[in-house]
């Protein structure tokens, strides 16, 4: 596997992008009386899309194999790592208006701490309550941002 | 003189007491969120817009102007002390940084880059106070066509962005432009890309999006292979010597003009400044080879010229609205939460508020510099956080960022998407800055051009035909050329290697 392998796929992914945003913007009106309408900048950029992501395949395909970078590809852990990020940020979307912030936020702290690198009761104590409550006081109460509180009403 | 009376005027409401201790605040926060890796000063002043909610218009914008020259600061200590750049432009100064910190030095290498940064913010910040005025009362004769040929001018200049590929960072651009397109059309009001969500018809949030970009996607690289930096030097004195003095004054004075220079061109990015600037220092040097060994000259002259960039690109910010950086992006949508629209009226509908920012900047510069000499060994502390709690403390200042804005747990997930998007682009070498940029300038774009065609009836002979919107037109087209030009030579100078 080579990076040109690569742009090869990312190449066909934007034009099937490019192809889904045509025919979206073609639903839209493409021309008023007095002048473009709504349609007209969508589609002429989803062609530009295109031209563009021909040109990354063309380029893919006829120039020399370009090397994978270094650390292109993660070792299992840091997958795993990234993952528990993409799931901590998921389930704060699905559950922050349900549960409030300082539980959830309590919850995928104290989930993270233990997926990246579990730095001892005492400080994965003091860093989820400074991170959930303490924010929350910090931001909603002192600062007056307001942060959702949920069905336990803090 | 009237814009020294103005600015005066600034500095009357800037000097009042709560709009001092926001621009220490701002500073501050900025600088902390500048030294934390993977955090750059677009996703941290992003994160931080928050804390500016509730706000008069006035300290919002101190605040986060403070914010947003910290962070750039702030870059350049984790660049000097564990050779991880805070922010791109930062970059350069690890190679002589960091070397003068392993010899012990670290607090000179960081005391000029304070002391650079001062300088060349300030002159530079003068600058703004000469040019702002002028620049913008001929701006002020622009009409939708003249306006569309100027972000046409700011798209191609998209092209400086470019990275290893004009190809991938065309593709970044037209990428921002379509995402710009989600959200209500301006002109006749219909929907567009929405696929029925509420929540979408006033498209995405800029802030939203680069906190995901930038933020969450450095966050996820950064988790991957836990390159996290760690400390492993010693400060003997966080005093430069007079020979450091001695030897960063010319670069100090070069550093300010190449970043003033260039901060005046929108679209240039602050990476190239601080090459440039290093790129004439080692020509200039009697002793070229030892550039990378630790030569102080290597850093005063980037860092000064990162700073004078930061101070001058706001010049095209406020007379044209047009942002330079991702970052000047992120303060042109915080202007515009704000209800304050930046460009050429900005200085007859909001001068006080604009002249007391500029009022800030000064202040601010001076801040940083009496807070960065003796807060080094704190921030040094910083650096020493294991990596689950610093990616910890940032997960929340994202989460908290991106709901306060709309209240909406949505953005969160625009976020989380945009991170993932952010998190290919790297993988990819795609540039991440053209995407912002097109974002914000598009819809400004599309304005322009609808309202031109609508002057005409439909012809598009308007934009040739009235001289200043040609002219632009006219370097809108020369930039394109010169850039696809150097990029066939590059390409043809590799396969011919």
């Amino acid at each position: 596997m080579n990076m040109n392998r690569t742009y090869k796929i990312a190449g066909t992914v934007f034009l099937v992008l490019a192809a889904f945003i045509a025919w979206e913007s073609l639903e839209l009106k493409f021309y008023t009386n007095n002048g473009p309408g709504p349609g007209f900048f969508p589609f002429w950029l989803s062609m530009a899309l295109a031209l563009l992501a021909g040109l990354m395949i063309f380029q893919a395909t006829f120039r020399e194999p370009e090397p994978m970078p270094e650390g292109f590809f993660a070792s299992r852990a840091g997958y795993l790592r990234a993952g528990a990020i993409v799931t901590a940020l998921a389930v704060t979307t699905a559950f922050l208006d349900i549960v409030g912030f300082p539980l959830i936020m309590l919850a995928t702290i104290l989930f993270l701490l233990f997926a990246l690198g579990r730095p001892g009761m005492i400080v994965t104590l003091l860093v989820s309550a400074a991170g959930s409550f303490g924010c929350f006081y910090l931001f909603d109460r002192w600062l007056k941002v307001p942060l959702p509180t949920g069905f336990f009403g803090f | 003189m009237e814009s020294l009376q103005l600015l005066l005027d600034g500095f009357g409401v800037a000097c009042q007491p709560m709009n001092l201790v926001l621009a220490f605040a701002g500073c501050l926060m900025g600088t902390l969120i500048g030294v934390l890796p993977g955090i750059g000063p677009a996703a941290g002043t992003a994160m931080l817009i928050p804390v500016t909610v509730g706000m008069n218009p006035t300290g919002a914008i101190i605040m986060l102007a403070s914010i947003f020259y910290g962070a750039m600061y702030g870059g350049t200590i984790t660049s000097v002390l564990i050779n991880t750049p805070g922010e791109a432009a930062s970059a350069i100064t690890c190679l002589d940084g960091y070397q003068m910190a392993r010899q012990g030095r670290a607090g000179s290498a960081l005391a000029i880059a304070a002391i650079g940064s001062f300088i060349g913010g300030t002159i530079t910040t003068m600058g703004l106070v000469l040019v702002a005025l002028p620049l913008t009362r001929f701006a002020l004769r622009f009409g939708p066509p003249e306006f569309f040929s100027l972000m046409l001018v700011g798209l191609s200049l998209v092209t400086g962005l470019a990275g290893r590929s004009l190809v991938r960072a065309l593709l970044s651009a037209v990428l921002g432009l379509l995402i710009a397109q989600v959200g209500i059309d301006l002109v006749m009001g219909a929907p567009r890309f929405t696929f029925g969500r509420m929540e979408l018809l006033d498209g995405f949030g800029i802030v939203p999006v680069v906190m995901g970009v930038f933020g969450i996607g450095e966050i996820l690289i950064n988790a991957e292979s836990l390159s996290h930096g760690v400390l492993n030097t010693k400060m003997r004195s966080i005093l430069p010597t007079r020979k450091d003095l001695k030897d960063s004054a010319l670069p100090i004075a070069r550093g300010t003009v190449v970043g003033f220079l260039l901060g005046l061109i929108p679209g240039v990015g602050a990476i190239i400044p601080t090459f440039v600037s290093y790129a004439m220092e080692k020509r200039m040097s009697k002793t070229p080879e030892r550039f990378g060994t630790g030569m102080i000259e290597g850093v005063a002259g980037p860092e000064t010229a990162n700073n004078a960039y930061a101070n001058a690109s706001l010049i095209p910010l406020f007379t044209l609205g047009i942002p330079g950086s991702p970052t000047t992006a992120i303060l042109m949508g915080a202007l515009m939460m704000n209800g304050i629209i930046p460009g050429p009226s900005l200085f007859q509908e909001n001068g006080q508020l604009v002249w007391a920012v500029i009022a800030s900047l000064y202040i601010g510069n001076a801040i940083l510099l009496i807070l960065n000499l003796p807060l080094i060994p704190m921030w040094v502390a910083l650096l020493k956080i294991p990596f689950s709690i610093m990616t910890v403390l940032i997960f929340v200042f994202c989460v908290i960022g991106a709901y306060s804005l709309s209240n909406s747990a949505f953005d969160i997930g625009v976020m989380l998407g945009f991170g993932l998007l952010g998190y290919a682009f790297r993988k990819l070498d795609i540039p991440l800055a053209p995407m912002i940029l097109t974002m914000i300038l598009g819809p400004l774009m599309e304005r322009g051009l609808r309202q031109s065609l609508e002057m005409s009836n439909g012809h598009a002979s308007i934009l040739f035909t009235r001289p200043l919107s040609g002219t632009l037109l006219v370097i809108a087209l020369v930039i394109i050329a010169t850039s696809t030009f150097r990029a066939f030579s590059a390409v043809k100078g590799e396969t011919e290697v």
